[in-house]
């Protein structure tokens, strides 16, 4: 009963995460540019983290749970990574150095995945360590960057105050307490910790994708040169 | 897209002076052309002499406004 519960929670963000990347292309479609491509793309390999998480409480087979939820915890780690990395170039480079080093993390991307698949499902050739050990580092690393996030939005907030600004920092913070919430079930296995998680990542995607509809479907006369 | 919400801006005010338009822009007046004679096969501009937006290139604006607000609100301000 659990299981379907959680199953349900994971699909839910599935899909709010599917229906971010689609208003967050939208930029990207429209001028080309691939420095618009940070946001989508950090949001798909959360979207697919989650897909993978419930993918693992859904099959029954030990190994193959085994090898999802490591694919789960390299997919969501990329969507933070891909976010903060977005985050950090748009404040500070020129667009052509951006979309440069954007490129080179996508290929980085794609290698690591290649080095993930290898480890994974060809017979073992290094040592990999256990899956709750790695979970509790990778939830770390994951919270760090939304915390990084968190504040690179809130610093462009309050560059320039205004109450729409606000939204933003404060969905990347849930996602960020959400990673703790995960990190705290990893360490005592609490099944409120893990519920309270999704609850509040729910939350965060809810805001964002208020901030989404806001900007790109709704009231146009909003919009700021 | 840039140049033609400076030429948008411009054309609020009047009659377009290409040369505020290219200080706005701070690009060099022979790419500049280059530059309005793209948005003019493009039909966002009507004339490349005196740029004024078309109902094409408006529509465009409104939709490019629409980004920029989303990455301001998104906490993105890209220099």
């Amino acid at each position: 009963m659990n299981n379907l519960v959680l199953i349900l929670l994971e699909s839910i963000s599935a899909v709010m995460a599917a229906v971010l990347v689609r208003f967050m292309i939208k930029p990207y479609r429209m001028t080309g540019e691939s420095r618009y491509l940070g946001l989508p793309l950090g949001f798909a390999f959360l979207g697919i983290s989650y897909i993978f998480m419930g993918v693992s409480l859904f099959v029954e087979d030990p190994l193959v749970v085994d090898r999802v939820k490591w694919l789960q915890l390299f997919m969501g780690a990329y969507g933070f990574v891909f976010l903060a990395v977005t985050y950090y170039f748009s404040a500070r480079t020129p667009q052509r150095g951006s979309r440069i080093f954007m490129h080179v993390i996508v290929s980085l991307a794609f290698l690591v995945l290649v080095l993930l698949f290898i480890i994974l499902f060809l017979p073992p050739v290094f040592a990999v360590p256990g899956y709750r050990e790695a979970d509790e580092y990778f939830r770390l690393f994951s919270m760090i960057l939304a915390v990084y996030v968190t504040l690179t939005a809130l610093r462009s907030h309050a560059l320039k105050p205004e109450p729409k600004t606000i939204l933003a920092p404060l969905g990347y913070a849930l996602l960020g307490f959400s990673q703790y919430s995960f990190l705290i079930w990893s360490l005592d296995s609490s099944f409120s910790a893990f519920a309270g998680a999704h609850v509040i990542r729910i939350a965060s995607l809810l805001v964002f994708l208020f901030v989404s509809y806001k900007a790109i479907i709704a009231t146009p006369q909003e919009a700021v040169v | 897209m840039d140049l033609l919400l400076i030429i948008k801006g411009e054309s609020r005010k009047g009659k377009i002076v290409l040369t505020r338009v290219q200080q706005k822009s701070n690009v060099p007046f022979d790419r500049l052309k280059i530059y309005l004679s793209e948005l003019k096969d493009l039909d966002m501009i009507q004339d490349e002499t005196s740029p004024t937006p078309t109902e094409k290139g408006l529509q465009y604006i409104t939709e490019y406004e629409k980004v920029l607000d989303f990455m301001k609100r998104m906490g993105l301000i890209y220099r």
